[in-house]
């Protein structure tokens, strides 16, 4: 008695979950592309707003108040200048919210970063912007700000010409202890990526050119000594900074090629001595598969081994969901009020394989603990959901984003 | 809490992300896929994969069926069912990488339906044993259906009935309709002589309150004490310990002990239980004090085979005596209680 159809009502592109149930899902008035920089306010009044970077002109940044997580009601969404620049990072500490601008072309401008009031979380106000626009420069991918004091920041700079075009960003630490004059206070790119270097230019990937650019520079104020760099094609990082003025290399891994590099996030787990690094999936159907995350041992930092990978679940499912599928951001353990940290169980984005989380107890064999992947949103245009990045509360509510019309997905976990 | 301490509750729960599952089982002609039929008809039940021996077996009404394959059927009310490959191991990790896949529904429940003749314990010690399915999957419910008309021969007769009944954490007594109200006095009396622990319930047509059949395991590691109580049963244990009938093959008793052991000294009682009488302790659960931990140790076997050890968060209750409920086939309760005196884990105490 075999009938045509599926074992899944809703067929190929329907939602998944496994310990992790949808409590809201907010589409952001129609424009429900988020790029990579969510971070949560808690505002003098008690309330929790959360601030969402878009993945692409023509919003800047949207908030959402989430203090009540069932109920998420839109605060703000702010428009770009022109559609040839993104915002795509941004982070927040206190009332003080620090965004990025990257610009499709290398010359234009606005191209750096741009600090805001947001004590009155509707109304955001200007402090300074931060120019980091040049004749070889696109500006700012990503910020990392936790502490008040510092940003550390992904950028080119007008004096920053580099051996080939695609590695035009580089590891920027910024001062805005004063935040209308934020202010450079060190640097460090990837030796030979900068044209008068001594070290010749590094070799390009052979298969897939994703450049030598930092992503992800994340600092921590238990451990302010160390940035810890995912650097794309040129693998991860540490670096000392206990002189800003003069970071310093204590360890690198890389491991690309034979993997399809794009190194993106470095997440240290500080008290155990491990760091999680994810890679980007940057190509649609499998092609640049297997994009991984790493479980990696970092208590000899100048060895870093690697040691597992995150299981996700077998490529040839997922790939024909559509669109990219594979590792792409963490939930950073950041700092703040607002934030959950945990040293064992890390939350990640895969595109179409949703956002996931692992059980790291035992760090040699990582488990999965839960997974949301949507149903395809409206209009999708790859057809899938493509979950981009995590946010997840001190509360264990995970606010998990889609790249392109999908918004926002609140979740509620069980495990 | 500093901003960068990690939060409370930044470990998984060791329990609460796992699946339940209830084996459902019963001799012969006992109703069990008419109980399974009429549970997969509820709303709360719509999102289960039921396990069964053939697809047939269950009985479905076609128009139920949404899409069917060989091995699984869609109902449309959400629910599956599959058959039962080789062996469940196999069954159950398939299902579980299908749903993962996006190839099935998301189930959120597992019901296997055992065939009239099986002994549930293979099954139940699959489920707590297999290293692999422990990852995904927890031990729910055996609950054991009894015929009305039927049982008390067969309760004489055969040895499997007797041992369904033994394991069960509840029992269900089918077709009462069909006999006089003494008797099903008789039989209730007969199955508490058999397992004083499980709840009995009558059920007509196979309509029972869902309840009484679902979360009767742990579900997670900081488990209040009602919800130990109702996992262990021995809220109505005679407080003297001692065992219900002593003319019964199967026997059920309480051991407590008041002061903490150690893991070794506790693991050692066992060890020797299982070698010398391994395949007459049908079934032991119950919480210990461990020496050192913060939480009771859950214990929980059948036969020889016992789940891997599980700290729970914190002691549910003021009670921190260490509680073993032992079901056993001709052990008597002495016996027991002199092996744990006589390997000195502890003093018998206030159990003797």
């Amino acid at each position: 008695m075999a009938v045509e159809g599926s074992l899944r009502p809703g067929g190929g592109a329907a939602q998944l979950a496994l310990n992790m149930k949808l409590i809201a899902h907010h589409e952001l008035a129609g424009f429900g592309g988020v790029g990579e920089g969510i971070n949560m306010q808690k505002t003098k009044d008690g309330r929790r707003i959360l601030w969402m970077a878009h993945e692409s002109a023509p919003k800047n940044f949207t908030a959402v108040d989430v203090t009540d997580p069932r109920n998420p009601k839109m605060v703000v969404q702010t428009d770009l200048p022109h559609n040839d620049v993104r915002s795509n990072s941004l982070d927040v500490v206190g009332d003080i919210m620090a965004v990025a601008y990257q610009t499709k072309k290398w010359g234009l401008k606005p191209a750096g970063m741009d600090l805001f009031d947001i004590s009155k979380p509707e109304q955001p106000k200007l402090i300074s912007h931060f120019d980091t626009s040049g004749p070889h420069s696109r500006g700012a991918h990503c910020v990392f700000f936790v502490d008040g004091e510092y940003v550390h920041l992904t950028s080119g700079s007008p004096d920053f010409e580099p051996t080939n075009p695609k590695d035009d960003q580089f590891y920027r630490i910024i001062d805005v202890r004063n935040p209308s004059k934020p202010t450079e206070v060190g640097r460090w790119w990837y030796p030979g990526t900068r044209k008068g270097d001594s070290a010749p230019p590094p070799p390009r990937h052979p298969k897939f050119d994703g450049g030598y650019r930092p992503h992800n520079t994340n600092v921590y104020p238990q451990k302010p000594d160390r940035a810890y760099i995912g650097y794309i094609d040129g693998g991860a990082w540490i670096l000392d900074i206990s002189d800003k003025s003069k970071p310093k290399p204590v360890g690198h891994l890389t491991y690309s090629p034979p993997y399809n590099g794009f190194t993106h996030t470095v997440l240290p787990l500080i008290e155990r001595g491990y760091l999680i690094i994810s890679d980007e999936c940057v190509r649609d159907n499998g092609e640049d598969w297997p994009k991984l995350t790493w479980v990696v041992d970092a208590r000899v930092e100048s060895n870093l081994v690697p040691i597992a990978t995150l299981p996700l679940p077998p490529a040839d499912a997922f790939i024909k969901r559509g669109g990219r599928y594979g590792s792409h951001n963490l939930h950073e353990n950041l700092p703040g009020p607002c934030s959950f940290r945990s040293e064992t169980l890390i939350f990640g984005t895969f595109f179409n394989g949703g956002v996931r989380a692992f059980d790291l107890t035992n760090p040699l064999q990582p488990k999965e603990a839960g997974y949301f992947v949507p149903a395809a949103p409206k209009l999708a245009p790859k057809g899938s959901a493509q979950i981009n990045d995590v946010w997840v509360d001190e509360n264990r509510i995970v606010y998990a984003v889609d790249r392109f019309g999908g918004g926002l997905y609140t979740l509620e976990t069980s495990f | 809490m500093t901003l960068t301490q990690t939060s409370p509750g930044s470990t998984r729960d060791a329990l609460a992300g796992l699946i339940p599952v209830s084996i459902i089982t019963g001799f012969l002609g006992s109703g069990k896929t008419t109980l399974v039929n009429r549970l997969l008809k509820r709303p709360e039940m719509n999102r289960v994969a039921v396990i069964v021996n053939e697809l047939g077996e269950i009985g479905i009404d076609n128009d139920l069926v949404e899409v069917s394959s060989e091995q699984m059927m869609l109902l449309n009310n959400g629910c599956l069912c599959c058959v039962l490959r080789g062996d469940l191991q196999e069954t159950l990790r398939d299902l579980f990488i299908k749903r993962r896949n996006g190839e099935i529904i998301d189930f959120d429940r597992v019901v296997i339906e055992t065939t009239g003749l099986a002994d549930p314990a293979p099954v139940m010690q699959t489920l707590i044993t297999d290293s692999l399915l422990l990852e995904q999957y927890r031990l729910d419910c055996v609950v054991t259906l009894v015929d009305a008309v039927n049982a008390p021969g067969q309760l004489v007769q055969f040895t499997e009935p007797v041992k369904q009944v033994a394991l069960a954490d509840r029992l269900v007594i089918t077709k009462s309709d069909l006999i006089g109200e003494k008797q099903l006095k008789e039989l209730i009396g007969r199955l508490h002589e058999l397992n004083p622990n499980a709840p009995v319930k009558v059920a007509l047509n196979g309509e029972i309150e869902l309840s009484f059949l679902v979360d009767v395991g742990l579900r997670r590691s900081d488990a209040r004490l009602e919800e130990v109580e109702r996992w262990l049963g021995a809220e109505k244990q005679d407080e003297h310990g001692h065992t219900h009938r002593h003319d019964e093959a199967v026997q059920t008793f309480v051991l407590r002990f008041e002061k903490p052991m150690s893991w070794t000294a506790f693991t050692q009682c066992l060890d020797v239980l299982t070698a010398l009488r391994g395949p007459d302790l049908l079934r032991v659960k119950g919480l210990v004090n461990v020496e050192g931990k913060t939480g009771p140790m859950v214990v929980q076997g059948v036969q020889h085979l016992f789940h891997p050890p599980l700290e729970l968060a914190r002691w549910p209750g003021p009670d921190r005596s260490t509680r073993l409920v032992f079901i056993t086939r001709d052990i008597p309760r002495q016996t027991v209680a002199d092996l744990f005196a006589a390997i000195g884990a502890v003093t018998a105490g206030k159990s003797a």
